[in-house]
């Protein structure tokens, strides 16, 4: 809904920071002779709370341990994240912007007109991926993927979806051209609406992220059929989930994090950022974020992250058709 | 229960969390008080703060933010007509007017009251009823929220009394400007013509500012500044009578907030509406709506208020965010390492019950800070309106900058306001457009859903026993006053005619 400005977020911060302990200042240290001028702001083009918004914190927070410049997060969400891409492409050259990046960088582009795609920026980071589980309610009668796709051949299988070019329809998208299957498709605006059609018996089945349906698994409420990986999630709640592989469902589909700068920046900006994000990687905090939200670490730098885009874009342009 | 409210205390009361409690709101009142920045915003804005304290301590100061931002808005709905979120919108329509009759301390004074009582109310309910009834919430699916909208529209539409046509065809342009923007379900652009602001649609708070703060400035200015108000500081402050007179208000927002709080999505906007809605016509003052009665004030607040607990029933007991400010709250739940679900309740006991004590401590500290500093805010209409005029402009326009760091939320603003001043100069009415804007997108989406989960068919809507009855409670609020008027008529003619007829016999 409404998103923190660097106006009053930035005067709530400083009064706040006062009130509490009148915090020591940084600024230790500067790597070579490059360093971004003025204040960096991280844009996140989703909304507050949601997991663009985790990554772009904890980004944040992350970089200022490894450069020591002062870094706020600006949320700037609309138009499944449209909004705030555009916006980050009218910061083309600037070398104290970053953006929060997620599947939609890649998504957008090829679904709706927005003037921007992943070659229009500057890829710094990819932070890691989060793959979706299959769910279903905890008294339901489906026991593997395999007895899901099976049930769609002789009934209508109802699957809810969040977003309609997210990881949750491409993931669905896929299954159904490897199998050659249908679902039926409700869509809903987020993870935790998902949960909630799920534990009232409104959908049969859904793709959901870990972090998402963690403490359901846990109960008992819900249970994961099998993750759409390549193997099997290491974490101790989710090593029993087969992956979809295993279940003869050949699709495996992540929907990566990490974060960019704007394009048309310089050479230098470019390896600072880089030698920034590296630091960051084989940090703590770094492993906490990917721990905490159970997902799968998967740190690439500059030209990695950029061919892995371009992996990914082929991957989606083919599920979206 | 017993024992788990001991716990509770013993972990949320200590002196430091008091303090850290007492800071929240404080806060909280000042984000509030800005245009554009609620609870969300502020809770968003001042969580990375709070990772340095212990979970509780930090959950305290979050929700004694949470509090005092949406206390904050009240504030500046009331003063000056410019509602910082949806959910106090319908709080400007009674409260504005009474505070141009020089009862602003009063309408502050009883919003802080009934949202107290709401508050602790609400809060009794979540602690003794929470799994149970987060089991019912879930049964709501599509057909039932997209029947619950319907009704939500009908009352708010009819509460206009004799301006029913006119409340209609606002909630229609509402809905209609809510289709702009990417679609529920298909992901397509509609009537954005190529702009990428518009992808998300048209704001709400943006256009609420607009409509409401900037509208009223133009209007003012056309019929000449008002005097400023000028009453003693007694009669800014709330009288025993406005208090038992706003009773029944209170405790009836509380049970439609409670209620449609429960249900993920349906929110605390609707419930405000809908309390105010209800509270038009069955109030015994029900003639001084919309004037300046205090009843108009005390409902809505007391139902967003027990909207905004009621939310953290899916919350903490099924892990499922209720509303935006609670989302992020769950945020924080993963930040400090706890795990959100239905095990919440048994694996974190006294994280859980020192939160919810924390929200009784958080709403004790907004009555005793505000109760008293209610008159001291009213004061503020002392302003003569020439200097106050200026700044309600800066202040709405650097607000609704603030919404989205977007210029485009300025020529939002600056084009609602124009549309706002037209509207008042013929008098027909903002607050079903604002509603009508806000539930939109909601509305679309139960609608879509419950198309796909019917395979096209909208049958199941009637099939449904709970959104089968909320169609008859909204086709009957439609009909029955017709009804009704049509029978008096005739009541009344065939006493006419009696009448007549006897003095015809008389004579």
């Amino acid at each position: 809904m409404k998103s923190p400005s660097t106006l009053y977020a930035g005067s709530a911060l400083v009064i706040s920071a006062v009130l509490l302990t009148g915090c020591a200042s940084q600024n230790s240290q500067s790597e070579g002779e490059f360093a971004p001028s003025g204040n960096v702001v991280v844009t996140v083009p989703f909304a507050a709370g949601g997991g663009s918004d985790v990554s772009g914190r904890a980004v944040a927070a992350g970089l200022e341990e490894a450069t020591g410049l002062s870094i706020t997060v600006e949320n700037r969400e609309g138009g499944a994240g449209a909004v705030g891409y555009a916006h980050f492409q009218g910061q083309e050259g600037r070398d104290n912007a970053l953006l929060a990046a997620e599947l939609a960088l890649v998504s957008l582009p090829l679904s709706q007109e927005v003037g921007f795609d992943y070659t229009s920026f500057t890829p710094i980071m990819n932070l890691g991926s989060d793959y979706a589980l299959l769910v279903t309610a905890g008294d339901s009668e489906f026991e593997t993927c395999a007895d899901v796709v099976e049930a769609t051949r002789s009934e209508t299988v109802v699957t809810a979806v969040s977003g309609a070019t997210g990881i949750d329809a491409i993931t669905i998208s896929l299954v159904e051209q490897d199998q050659d299957v249908e679902f039926d498709r409700i869509p809903y605006e987020s993870g935790g609406e998902v949960v909630a059609a799920l534990l009232g018996g409104h959908v049969d089945v859904a793709p959901l992220n870990p972090s998402e349906v963690a403490g359901q698994l846990e109960s008992g409420d819900l249970r994961a059929l099998c993750a759409f990986s390549e193997e099997r999630y290491e974490y101790e709640q989710l090593a029993d989930v087969p992956t979809a592989a295993e279940q003869g469902i050949d699709v495996a589909f992540s929907q990566f994090r990490g974060f960019i700068a704007p394009g048309g920046i310089s050479d230098e900006a470019r390896e600072y950022w880089i030698a920034a994000a590296e630091t960051y990687a084989e940090s703590d905090a770094y492993r906490s974020y990917i721990e905490d939200n159970m997902m799968q670490p998967n740190a690439l730098f500059g030209d990695d992250f950029v061919a892995f885009l371009e992996e990914t874009n082929a991957d989606v342009q083919a599920a979206l058709g | 229960m017993i024992d788990n409210l001991i716990l509770g205390f013993q972990t949320a009361a200590t002196p430091e969390n008091l303090l850290w409690c007492f800071l929240g709101v404080f806060l909280g009142t000042v984000i509030g008080l800005l245009p554009g920045l609620g609870s969300t915003t502020g809770v968003a804005v001042l969580l990375p703060l709070t990772f340095a304290f212990e979970p509780v301590t930090a959950l305290i100061l979050l929700a004694g933010i949470y509090y005092g931002a949406q206390y904050g808005g009240t504030i500046t709905s009331v003063l000056i007509a410019t509602p910082g979120e949806a959910a106090s919108v319908v709080t400007t329509i009674d409260g504005y007017q009474m505070a141009r009759k020089g009862r602003g301390g009063a309408a502050l004074a009883i919003a802080a009251i009934g949202s107290f009582i709401a508050a602790i109310l609400s809060l009794a309910l979540l602690m003794t009823l929470a799994p149970p009834l987060a089991q019912l919430a879930v049964r709501f699916g599509p057909a039932e929220n997209l029947a619950i909208m319907i009704l939500g529209l009908v009352i708010v539409i009819t509460f206009q009394g004799g301006k029913l046509v006119r409340g209609a065809m606002m909630a229609m342009v509402g809905l209609l400007l809510a289709a702009v923007g990417v679609s529920t379900g298909f992901g397509e652009a509609r009537f954005t013509f190529g702009d990428t602001n518009l992808l998300s649609g048209i704001p709400f708070v943006e256009v609420t500012i607009g409509l409401f703060a900037l509208g009223e400035v133009l209007h003012q200015i056309r019929v000449g500044a008002a005097a400023p108000i000028k009453t003693s500081f007694r009669e800014m402050m709330i009288s025993g009578k406005d208090v038992r007179r706003s009773l029944p208000a209170i405790l009836r927002g509380s049970g439609v907030g409670f209620v449609l709080g429960i249900l993920p999505g349906a929110g605390s906007t609707l419930a405000s509406f809908m309390a105010y809605g209800i509270e038009r016509r069955v109030s015994r003052n029900k003639e001084n709506f919309g004037r300046g009665a205090i009843e108009g004030v005390a409902s809505p607040e007391s139902a967003n208020n027990a909207a905004a607990n009621a939310n953290f029933i899916p919350t903490l007991s099924l892990g499922i965010p209720g509303g935006a400010t609670t989302a992020v709250l769950l945020g924080a739940f993963t930040i400090y390492g706890l795990q959100p679900g239905p095990l919440l309740f048994e694996t974190q006991p006294a994280l859980v019950w020192g939160l919810l004590v924390s929200f009784f401590i958080g709403n004790v500290v907004l009555l005793l800070l505000n109760l008293p500093l209610a008159p001291v805010f009213a004061q503020m209409l002392r302003v003569p309106y020439g200097y106050l005029y200026p700044v309600i402009l800066l202040t709405s326009i650097i607000g609704a900058y603030a919404v989205s760091n977007n210029t485009f939320s300025i020529w939002i603003v600056l084009v609602f306001g124009i549309i706002g001043w037209i509207m008042k100069e013929i008098d027909l009415p903002m607050a079903p457009l604002v509603l009508g804007l806000v539930l939109g997108p909601l509305l679309e989406k139960a609608l879509v859903q419950t198309s796909a989960a019917g395979a096209g068919n909208l049958g199941i809507l009637f099939t449904s026993p709970i959104s089968a009855t909320m169609l008859a409670l909204g086709a009957a609020l439609v009909i029955a006053p017709v009804v009704i008027r049509r029978a008096r008529a005739r009541v009344a003619a065939r006493r006419a005619a009696e009448r007549q007829a006897s003095s015809f016999i008389d004579s």
